[in-house]
């Protein structure tokens, strides 16, 4: 444990030479890679067929809620800062913080989905589905793919919490590979958000 | 708790949500019928590819990590951002 401590400096910062060669199990970096890659295979072919009908992606953005789409990303960034600082705090073995940060980064996480309906159900409810046009059936599709990502990620950040309230309990540390891994599959989910944002509701 | 608060990490999020708000503005609709803009589109990509680079480097901890990781991801997000790019150019 000492060594962890050090790893740590007073501002909680973790300390270049004592951290992991990578945060998490290396299974999950693959499959993180994997992810990013076929995610980012689907931004590309919408860019492409974007192209090829400029007109109405530009009229079918218009429907999209900018605010909310505004607010879900600075929803995941705080999420994802309540994760990154769970996992710095599990890592020095303070599981209490750990799990009140985890915790956080739930509350958080939860009100993404719920925002995605304030946002899906007035517009399913005017007639808007992903069969409108070619828009929104990338729309619906790669958002609700993402939105898959989320809720899984939140059972994913629930099995962090019990992990992290055993070790409280057990006056154990928390098991920092697996705290680790979870964590970086949250920033995952955030990191593809951000690209959906620009590509979705911002660009013209 | 707020101890924790008093972290880089902190500093990278409230930099994050600044940069989401400003792109926010770059790409606001004001009422009117959106128009083809390259500079906007520009804009908002370069800001969201910034935003990711963040978020690979300081949250995911791609800072630490080995060689390998650090190529893979930060080539994931210029080769997105590149052909991104060049597919909007294509079509202008």
């Amino acid at each position: 444990m000492t060594s962890a401590v050090d790893a740590v400096t007073a501002a909680g910062d973790i300390d270049a030479k004592k951290s992991p060669a990578f945060p998490g199990e290396s299974s999950m970096w693959f499959f993180i890679i994997g992810d990013l890659l076929i995610f980012g295979v689907y931004f590309v072919a919408y860019m492409i067929y974007r192209g090829q009908n400029q007109a109405l992606f530009l009229h079918s953005q218009q429907f999209l809620n900018q605010g909310i789409g505004a607010t879900n990303t600075v929803v995941l960034l705080t999420s994802s800062l309540f994760v990154a600082l769970g996992t710095q705090a599990a890592r020095v073995g303070k599981s209490v913080d750990a799990y009140r940060l985890f915790g956080l980064a739930v509350v958080f996480g939860v009100l993404f989905p719920f925002l995605k309906m304030v946002e899906w159900i007035p517009k399913i409810s005017i007639g808007i589905t992903p069969g409108e046009n070619l828009f929104f059936m990338y729309y619906y599709v790669m958002t609700g793919l993402h939105l898959c990502h989320v809720l899984l990620g939140l059972v994913i950040l629930g099995f962090v919490m019990r992990n992290v309230r055993v070790s409280k309990e057990r006056s154990h540390p928390p098991n920092i590979k697996f705290v680790e891994t979870g964590a970086m599959y949250w920033h995952m989910v955030d990191l593809l958000w951000l690209v959906l944002f620009a590509l979705f509701y911002l660009m013209r | 708790m707020t101890a924790y608060l008093r972290n880089s990490l902190t500093y990278v999020w409230a930099f994050l949500v600044v940069i989401t708000v400003a792109s926010w503005f770059i790409g606001r609709g004001h009422g009117a019928a959106y128009q083809l803009d390259a500079a906007i589109t520009v804009g908002v990509l370069l800001i969201a590819a910034l935003k990711a680079q963040l978020v690979i480097r300081y949250f995911m901890e791609v800072r630490f990590a080995s060689r390998w990781l650090k190529r893979t991801a930060y080539g994931w997000n210029i080769a997105l951002l590149s052909l991104l790019l060049l597919f909007y150019w294509l079509s202008l």
